[in-house]
């Protein structure tokens, strides 16, 4: 059994953390496997060009520097840490409309793919790597930012052409993903290291990629809400609705990573 | 040949340090400079040094495949990557190691241009003297990473960590990328003040503007958007600007306001000069005027292209600094895969 957070971000794109101070901060933490997903915008729309410019993407010349640095990270955070590190990248189909954005997930991911095109090719393009595609966010993170609903629009199009879908964001859980149908996955998106408190997944599996991404597939997972610290405020956020689901712990009771895996 | 090369070579042999290796690495064995490094081996039997010939084609850099058999030959973990066209003082390693502390990744230093002749190399030192030195220090008063490639110093160890110099291969300033990649690992680019000094030697003004030219693309193609800014870090376009606010807000005589603020940054820039060790004369004041007048005219070259000639051949950049390897531009005049022997 192990905590895992599927859904990170670096200063490669918009993070506040190095990947090695990331390694360092969940490793210290206990977490079982990380994956680095930082943002890959479209290269021919004007905003996925502004993100490029401005550094919020990651772009054909820092991809394999990127590449690098979470290979020669993947084994320090095993040796030292006995955390796996997984590379990947959140393809961002960004517009000014909520309903034409979208993020998506690739877990395990070996070459760079701008978010250019329709999302069937991108998914399909992320899984001919052997990688996994997840859709993220695909509905409203109650957040003050911008929403990405297209996949969701295309939920039934879509469904079985994504390995998850992303049931919390951060410190929220996603009714409308926890009561579909749909396989499932939570992660905390984090920017900033504050966003640690925040909805994870608990696989059941061993520490290897190909195990964590083969739990994933056959959804040998549950969630846990995880917090570094107290914080009765965010308490006060987790509605008790949200203790019905088969996938729940009770997050009152299960706040803290178990002992098992703390160390 | 470099101009003064052989005194420049020396001076690595008479560096004050208690143990250092020097590895020389020429990629064309028929380069008259493998003769003069012969010799200084000979001359200098204390000093470790050897000379390494050829090189390994890894990518589209000429100077990464030069280096990159030196990278791996290495006794010591931390290497210095020098230029042959620059002179360093005895004291050159010792101040540069003084600044590697384990949150330093890379340490650069300023270069000053000294002993040009022709239009070319006076207006070439002046460039490094004043905009160039200007830069490096606001680059690195904002903690933004700015390398200079004649003088590197980092741990082999570290840029392993980012695949090794073998990875930057595919980018046209290697420095520049080793910078940033110190950053992406969360580990700082420091300079050292002490300048080290580069013989610019005779230079026409036509090697002056290509030279310019490509550095400039380079910085475009890698900083895009601090190249939009780099007009107003001329003095010409600032003080137009300023002279212009001036009339409008204060009523100022707009003439005198240019020429005070001109008079004001070159004051600023002959500071600048002195604190690198840089002699001035009475030509200096005519030299700052053509340089900063051609500030512009350079910059909107710099704009309108974004193709590089770098001795006699042509390369095209992409953004992030990449050399483009598409098949229209291996039907260019240059293509890498051609290149042996070439830097």
């Amino acid at each position: 059994m192990l905590i895992a957070d599927m859904h990170i971000h670096s200063t490669f794109s918009d993070g506040k953390l190095t990947i090695p101070a990331l390694v360092d901060f969940y490793g210290t933490q206990g977490f079982g496997a990380i994956a680095i997903t930082d943002h890959l915008c479209e290269e021919k729309s004007i905003i996925g060009k502004a993100g490029h410019y401005i550094g919020h993407s990651l772009t054909r010349a820092t991809f394999p520097l990127y590449i690098e640095i979470l290979k020669s990270e993947a084994k320090r955070a095993w040796s030292k840490y006995r955390m796996v590190l997984i590379p990947g990248y959140e393809l961002s189909k960004n517009s000014i409309l909520n309903h034409r954005s979208a993020h998506i997930l690739g877990l395990g991911i070996s070459e760079y793919l701008p978010a250019d095109g329709d999302v069937i090719g991108l998914v399909r393009a992320i899984r001919n790597q052997g990688a996994i595609a997840i859709a993220a966010h695909p509905v409203s993170t109650r957040k003050i930012e911008k929403q990405t609903y297209h996949l969701w629009d295309r939920k039934e199009e879509l469904s079985e052409e994504f390995d998850a879908w992303e049931v919390a964001s951060g410190p929220y859980l996603f009714d409308e993903v926890l009561k579909s149908s749909l396989p499932k996955i939570a992660s905390s998106d984090l920017h900033h290291p504050n966003q640690i408190n925040s909805w994870k997944t608990v696989f059941e599996c061993e520490r290897h990629p190909e195990a964590i991404f083969e739990a994933i597939r056959r959804q040998n997972l549950s969630f846990r809400f995880y917090y570094q610290e107290e914080d009765d405020d965010l308490r006060s956020r987790i509605r008790p609705s949200h203790l019905d689901s088969g996938y729940l712990s009770d997050p009152l009771r299960d706040l803290a990573i178990p002992e098992t895996l703390s160390g | 040949m470099d101009a003064g090369l052989d005194q420049n070579l020396e001076s690595f042999f008479l560096l004050e340090y208690p143990q250092y290796e020097l590895l020389f690495s020429i990629s064309d064995p028929q380069d008259p400079s493998v003769l003069l490094v012969t010799h200084l081996i000979a001359r200098y039997p204390q000093v470790s040094a050897r000379l390494i010939l050829g090189q390994i084609q890894v990518g589209p850099n000429p100077k990464v495949n030069n280096l990159i058999q030196v990278y791996g030959e290495a006794k010591y973990d931390c290497l210095l990557i020098s230029d042959s066209n620059v002179r360093v003082s005895p004291c050159y390693l010792t101040n540069l190691a003084g600044h590697l502390n384990p949150d330093v990744g890379l340490i650069t230093s300023i270069v000053s241009g000294i002993n040009p002749s022709g239009v070319g190399g006076h207006l070439e030192a002046m460039f490094l003297n004043t905009y160039y030195a200007r830069g490096m220090h606001l680059t690195h008063a904002v903690d933004h990473p700015c390398v200079m490639g004649k003088s590197m110093l980092f741990r082999r160890s570290v840029a392993n960590r980012f695949g090794g110099i073998a990875n930057l291969s595919r980018y046209l300033a290697e420095d520049h990328v080793a910078g940033s990649a110190m950053h992406y690992l969360g580990l700082k680019v420091r300079m050292a003040t002490d300048p080290i000094p580069q013989h610019i030697g005779n230079s026409s003004f036509g090697s002056f503007w290509l030279r310019n030219v490509r550095w400039g693309r380079i910085r475009k193609s890698q900083e895009p958007i601090g190249f939009i800014l780099e007009p107003y870090l001329g003095s010409v376009l600032s003080g137009v600007l300023g002279a212009w606010a001036c009339d409008r807000l204060y009523h100022l005589s707009p003439g005198r306001v240019f020429c005070l603020h001109m008079v004001l940054w070159l004051v600023c820039d002959l500071a600048m000069m002195k604190s690198i060790n840089v002699k001035v004369s009475f030509l200096t004041p005519l030299i700052w005027l053509a340089r900063e007048a051609l500030h512009l005219p350079l910059w909107l070259c710099v704009a309108s292209g974004s193709q590089v000639t770098w001795r006699g051949r042509v390369i095209k950049l992409q953004a992030g600094g990449l050399i483009d390897l598409s098949e229209e531009n291996d039907n260019s005049s240059w293509s890498w895969r051609h290149a042996k022997g070439y830097i």
